[in-house]
Formats: C-alpha cells, structure tokens, sequence
C-alpha cells in the first residue's frame, strides 16, 4: 500500500528545480488536474532593481515543515500527489525559487491544495531570503510563525 | 567549598538576520538545570545587546518545532531563535 510519503516529493535542493520533471511527477492516469506554482525570482524589490537572492534554510526544520504540510494537504483536500520542492543558496532573476505541483481527480481540490501549501509554506518554513540590490542587501521582511501557546503544567 | 548548580549543555543555531548580528551559526552552551528558552534569549541578549529588542520579532524552537518561551531546557536540545520566515 502506498502512503503519501512514498508518492509525494518534498525536498530541498542546492541546485536548479526542473518544474516540469517535478510536475509530471504527480501526475497518474487516475487524475483529472495538476495545479502548480511557480515561484522565481523578481527583477525589483519596493522599486529597487535586485541583482540575485541567497536562500537559507534550517535545514532538518524545513524539510520536517514542508513534510507537516505535505501530510495537511492529504487530510484537508481530495488530492493525490504533493510535491514541494524549494532551491536554497544564490539565485539569478528568474531562476524558480518553489515550485508546487498537487494532482488530483478533480481541479478545485487541486487549485484549493496549491493555494493552501504557499501560503502555508511562505508562513512556517524556516527558510530566508537575503536580497541583493546595486547598493547593498536586505533580509526580506517575512512573517513570524506563530509560537504555540505557553506549555501546559505537566499532568501529576 | 562553593555551591556549584547543576548545568546542562544544549546547541544553538542562528539564521539570518540573528545569524550576522550575532557571528554565531552554531554553538554548545551550558546553562543551569530548570532554565527555559526565555532564560537561554536573556543570556545572548546580554551579550548582544542588539539582540534584546528583537525578541518580538523571533520565535524560539527546540529540537525542529515551535516551542513557547517558557519552554525548559533539556539536555542536548537543538535550540534556535528563529527569525521572520520569507522563504518561497
């Protein structure tokens, strides 16, 4: 029996994403749909003209979290692949940052899923994004996971 | 003879913004028996001062998951005060 970890691809990469090799990855004859995203890198920043971005990641975190919303994506939509697939270190304007792709029988699960693991991507997986612009560089703003609530008196 | 309190050795990670302000990517430290994640941020908040007023701005892990501040310190635990996400 397969489990979504067997069919499912979340990686973290140190070298070029092939979005169309990660797209095909997903797709069965049982489906209907593949929606991806595409993300790669602008050419501004707030009006600045941006030269390249350096990516990092805690690593082992990163992965863990892409994995929790690789497995959300199963319980919350009728979907049948997920692949999360992010490149870390220097990138050129243009090169693909992220790229997503969800099959599934039918499109709206598909489109619903996508949407669900970028945000969710973009808002708790500890990776960052350094910008380089013609007179200096800048950490990108970004947003901050929520901290779960204070631990709980342990049980007597 | 002086008391001594009992310690644990924990390791810290930075990325970042945190990473450049403190020149610290990783490091073992010792801290008392009962300390929290909020008493480990103090101890490099006082030894980096810019680091005191970003503490709003971080949220703290322990061994790869979101932890709350008071949070107590285990032997051996990956530690890391994490900044801002702006990954995608």
């Amino acid at each position: 029996m397969h489990t979504p970890e067997d069919i499912d691809r979340i990686e973290l990469l140190h070298s070029p994403i092939d979005p169309a090799e990660v797209a095909r990855h997903v797709r069965a004859d049982q489906d209907g749909a593949t929606v991806t995203f595409d993300g790669y890198v602008r050419n501004e920043s707030h009006g600045r003209r941006t030269l390249y971005l350096e990516y990092e990641a805690y690593e082992p975190m990163a992965l863990g979290k892409m994995k929790e919303i690789g497995a959300q994506v199963h319980q919350k939509f009728s979907v049948h692949r997920v692949a999360i697939v992010h490149r870390l270190g220097r990138l050129e304007i243009g090169d693909t940052s992220v790229f997503i792709a969800v099959s599934a029988p039918h499109r709206a699960a598909a489109f619903d899923a996508c949407r669900f693991a970028i945000d969710t991507l973009k808002g708790t997986v500890p990776i960052w994004k350094k910008e380089y612009f013609e007179d200096g560089a800048v950490w990108a703003e970004g947003e901050l996971p929520p901290a779960p609530p204070p631990a709980a008196k342990p049980a007597s | 003879m002086p008391h001594v309190l009992p310690t644990l050795r924990v390791n810290v990670l930075f990325f970042g913004r945190v990473r450049e302000l403190t020149g610290i990517a990783e490091e073992t430290v010792e801290i008392s028996e009962g300390a929290t994640l909020a008493d480990l941020f103090e101890r490099y908040a006082a030894r980096f001062p810019q680091l005191a007023g970003f503490r709003a701005s971080l949220v703290a892990s322990r061994n790869q998951e979101f932890a709350p501040w008071d949070t107590r310190l285990s032997p051996e635990d990956d530690i890391a005060f994490l900044p801002p996400v702006s990954g995608g």
